[in-house]
């Protein structure tokens, strides 16, 4: 069994992020081969069935793309590399940010025909946020219209990246043999079976001009950031090893984005992009992070100390099902963590004994003793949430929690047989772990289990793994939005519950008015009440029938919020009146007063934030303003533009879809709750009428 | 046009206007400048948010902080000014504003007149949002660019509030050590105020902030404003 790495300088955590097309996983597989991790190639949708390992779950498998994301590790010339699978498609972005938190470098994969893809430009958008720095390499060269040249430039155009070609290719199409590296100035093959054999010889000929063409433009550009360099450039005093401390001074300041090439599918390249991962991306020691204690209330960040030697500290960043048990990824940020060691869940307070420690690679695992800051790894059957930290117990932090976005849309789904019901439990119960924007419930009328999530497209992706994962096949109702109503006027009761069936009575008097509160509050009750009019004892009871009557209000059906009652006066009966009697006096007050106070429907208020290319500010305006948006503002940065708009969730369902038309793909967009607003009054009677209708039908 | 009566009629602005003649006039560059903090970008919001309450489309344009922040601006102005109204008044007046204001921000160093009369065209074609007034706050660069350079932006917003029929306010800053002429106006920005129909300065004072008129169109008697802000808030100050 192996132990912890201590030499941090030898250990590289990073993500390979690219568009579904670029050929990631494919590439992520030949990394795996050469650094001897597996020991035969499987293509994605391969013709042997067994498909590439990285893609764990079945329903990528079937796609041909990869939604969750995996962490494996390799070793590449006495360094330790962890990978950690990013997905590259919009619509799973908590995924690649949650992914790009514990990363601390990427490699960002363009397909030589396709270039730089609306896609890659949201990922990057992305890793720019989270300043990870980045290497680009540009896969595909073997096919039809391979152009690397054309892709540097768009990566300087489109994602105003400072690419460096640090190699040429020798030939493109099918005429792709290998490259140039303009480091070393050697041409490289790669030979054998598996292009696992590397060959280095003297450049072509017909290419020694361009080779040196570049390697000036090369060194131009990265001795912007080294004296050393432009010092040893003038007295022509250049070495392999000066150019690459720049290039890594530069790659990891994030001043440049140094390009590398070849084909993944063809054997081709990738080896040196192995070298370049060690040589240029920084170990963990490099990379700032920030933790989070308490103090006296207050929230202080400080800064992290990537050593083995300080107080223990990890965030959990991704659970996992695996066919053993429940997975828990995670990265260590501070000390060291043993096999055998009890560490605190900081959320929760619960103590976990760690009974196994294991390196993950995709499918398959390996068990070791202890692990040291700046790794990740992996813990069995530990219960906790992604995103949860652990420490020693005695580190009271926490790693800044990652923003998590609440639910917006809600979606009843019903099991179809008895044994998807079992199933789905199960599968609920699974996904809420895994996913803190996803949750469950269920709808006290209807009894329906309830799922809520980001989007339609977020909750599509759910139903269809409970299919395929748990066969836990349901159906689905119609999305649904969480509207609330209210009064607007103040309104006086005076009501008199009174029962007589012979025995003891029911008696009770309620005096006051009900009206709106102005602070945005739920319930205000006030009791004024003097003289014992109504006996203190049963005040609290007064106010519990008017809180039971918020649940669902007269007017559509909804939870009623904001109101303020004021209890004035009222009236007992020595042997007739009772809690029950004076609920029941609250209950028939509320009902009474409530729709004469001008109640109206309050509708979910999102803030939506579209990002995209500045020419589509126009449609992505006009897609917003025909949701009954209000345009809150637009920002304008380097060819993109943000437009943050206030808009009624009701109107944002298909929004993604309508988007993407509208910008051919181009732009994203995120959403939030923001506020209870005003419900037009259209909307309002619509709503009005079906629960009216659902009402006199006896359903409620 | 939700603003009530009296209270637009005893607008600081409407003094201002008064005092200028009509206002600024459409195709015209208004221009206020004043040392750091003392209130420039406050006085252009309460000049926005007058229109905007009059029912009138501003577009407010800035170089330098994102839409939010500006936002945030235009509440903290307009919570002072509706400190009396009560709730429901408030509350549609605030949406009138939303709906007759728009907030288009330039950040680093992304703005180009032109990118902003082709923001303009998207607005018109998309969602027929056509500004009376635009708050241009961040450029021309007064101190970093050169005079051809100045007087070639200037040129292009001259152009450009004819071709949008607009009105449009900029503003500039002074410094301490600014050589300056008899009416305060820094000998730098001389050349420029060809370009500009109105002139106004802020004037620190021990308690308040005064409101000193230095170019009226091309009247020569200048009116004397008694018009403040108030030192704490920087808003104009009502009579």
């Amino acid at each position: 069994m192996s132990t912890a790495i201590t030499d941090l300088s030898k250990v590289r955590n990073i993500g390979i992020s690219a568009h579904i097309d670029s050929g990631k996983t494919t590439l992520t597989e030949r990394i795996l081969y050469y650094t001897q991790r597996i020991h035969a190639i499987h293509e994605v949708r391969g013709k042997d069935g067994v498909g590439a390992t990285m893609d764990s779950m079945e329903l990528e498998r079937e796609r041909g793309i990869t939604i969750a994301s995996a962490a494996t590790y390799c070793s590449w010339r006495d360094h330790h590399i962890n990978i950690i699978d990013t997905p590259g498609h919009v619509d799973f972005t908590i995924e690649v940010e949650r992914a790009l938190r514990v990363l601390d470098g990427a490699v960002l994969v363009l397909c030589s025909v396709a270039g730089v893809q609306s896609q890659s430009i949201t990922v990057d958008r992305q890793m720019r946020r989270y300043g990870v720095p980045r290497l680009a390499f540009i896969n595909k060269c073997d096919r039809s219209g391979a152009n690397p040249m054309r892709v540097t430039q768009q990566l300087r155009d489109k994602l105003k990246h400072n690419a460096v070609m640090m190699q040429i290719p020798i030939g493109l199409e099918a005429e792709h043999q290998g490259v140039v590296d303009l480091v070393t100035m050697k041409a490289v093959y790669f030979d054998g079976e598996n292009g696992e054999i590397i060959r280095e010889e003297e450049i072509p000929g017909e290419l020694v001009h361009e080779a040196e063409a570049r390697r000036e433009q090369m060194l131009d550009a990265v001795s912007m950031y080294s004296d050393e360099l432009t010092e040893a450039m003038l007295e022509d005093a250049v070495t392999e090893d000066l150019i690459h401390r720049a290039v890594r001074k530069a790659t990891i300041a994030r001043e440049i984005t140094p390009v590398f090439m070849g084909s993944a599918y063809k054997n081709r390249g990738v080896q040196l992009l192995l070298d370049a991962i060690t040589r240029y991306l920084p170990d963990p020691t490099e990379v700032h992070n920030e933790a989070i204690r308490l103090e006296n209330g207050e929230e202080i960040t400080f800064p992290v100390k990537v050593d083995p030697d300080e107080p223990f500290l990890s965030l959990a960043f991704k659970l996992e099902v695996s066919p053993y048990g429940q997975l828990t990824y995670l990265r260590i940020y501070q000390g060291l963590i043993h096999k055998g060691d009890t560490i605190v869940n900081m959320r929760s307070g619960n103590k976990v004994k760690v009974g196994r420690l294991v390196r993950m690679h995709a499918d398959q695992m390996e068990d070791i003793e202890s692990a040291a800051a700046g790794d990740i790894v992996a813990l069995f059957g530990v219960d906790c949430a992604s995103g949860d930290t652990f420490t020693d117990g005695r580190l009271k932090a926490s790693m800044s929690s990652m923003h998590v976005p609440e639910p917006v849309i809600k979606l009843a789904i019903r099991p179809k047989d008895n044994k998807a019901q079992q199933n789905l439990a199960k599968a609920l119960a699974r996904f809420t772990k895994e996913d803190p924007t996803f949750r469950a419930g269920t709808d006290e009328e209807t009894g329906d289990s309830i799922i809520a999530g980001m989007g339609e497209l977020h909750l599509d992706v759910y139903v269809e793994r409970m299919k395929r994962e748990f066969n836990a096949e349901v159906e689905t109702g119609a999305p649904q939005v969480a509207y609330r109503e209210t009064i607007t006027r103040k309104v006086e009761f005076d009501y008199t519950h009174k029962k007589q069936t012979g025995g003891s009575g029911q008696y009770g008097r309620v005096v006051g008015t009900i009206g709106p509160r102005q602070d945005g509050e739920d319930f205000l009750f006030e009791n004024h009440v003097v003289g014992g009019r109504i006996p203190s004892e049963y005040i609290s009871a007064v106010e519990k029938g008017f809180r039971s009557s918020l649940e669902r209000g007269e007017y559509i059906g909804y939870p009623v919020v904001g109101i303020h009652v004021d209890l004035i006066d009222g009236a007992f009966h020595a042997v007739d009146s009772s809690d029950t009697a004076f609920q029941a006096a609250a209950r028939g007050a509320f009902r009474e007063s409530y729709l004469k106070g001008k109640p109206i429907a309050l509708e979910p208020i999102m803030l939506v934030s579209v990002e995209g290319p500045s020419e589509y500010q126009g449609e992505i305006l006009a897609t917003l303003m025909q949701r009954r948006g209000m345009i809150v503002g637009t920002t304008e940065d380097e060819g993109f533009v943000r437009i943050d708009a206030e808009v009624p969730l009701s109107e944002m369902f298909g929004y993604a879809t309508v988007l993407r038309s509208a910008t051919q793909g181009k732009a994203e967009f995120t959403m939030e709750f923001k506020r209870y607003g005003k419900a037009p009054l259209e909307v309002a009677e619509e709503l009005r009428a079906k629960w009216l209708e659902k009402r006199s039908a006896g359903n409620a | 046009m939700i603003y009530r009566k009296d209270v637009n009629e005893r607008s600081p602005l409407r003094v201002f206007e008064r005092s200028i003649h009509g206002g600024l006039g459409r195709g015209n560059i208004g221009l206020v400048m004043s040392r750091a903090g003392v209130g420039k970008t406050a006085f252009l919001v309460d000049v926005a948010l007058d229109d905007c309450m009059r029912g009138r489309k501003v577009l407010h344009v800035d170089t330098e902080h994102t839409a939010e922040r500006v936002r945030q601006y235009y509440e903290e102005v307009f919570r002072s000014l509706a400190e009396n109204m009560d709730r429901e008044e408030r509350e549609a007046i605030h949406v009138e504003i939303e709906r007759n204001r728009m907030i288009h921000s330039f950040v680093g160093g992304s703005f180009h007149l032109d990118r902003l009369r082709q923001a303009m065209q998207y607005m018109k074609d998309h969602i027929d949002f056509v500004p009376g007034l635009i708050i241009l706050d961040g450029y021309p660069q007064w101190e970093e660019f050169n005079a051809d350079q100045l007087h070639e932006s200037l040129d292009g917003i001259k152009q450009m509030a004819r071709d949008t029929d607009t009105e449009v306010w900029l503003s500039a800053q002074g410094h301490r050590e600014d050589e300056r002429d008899e009416l305060g106006v820094p000998l730098r920005l001389q050349p420029y105020l060809e370009y500009l129909s109105v002139v106004v300065r802020l004037v620190p004072e021990s308690n308040q902030v005064r409101l000193q008129l230095i170019k009226d169109h091309d009247n020569p008697d200048l009116a004397n404003l008694h018009i403040e802000l108030d030192p704490k808030t920087l808003l104009l100050k009502w009579q």
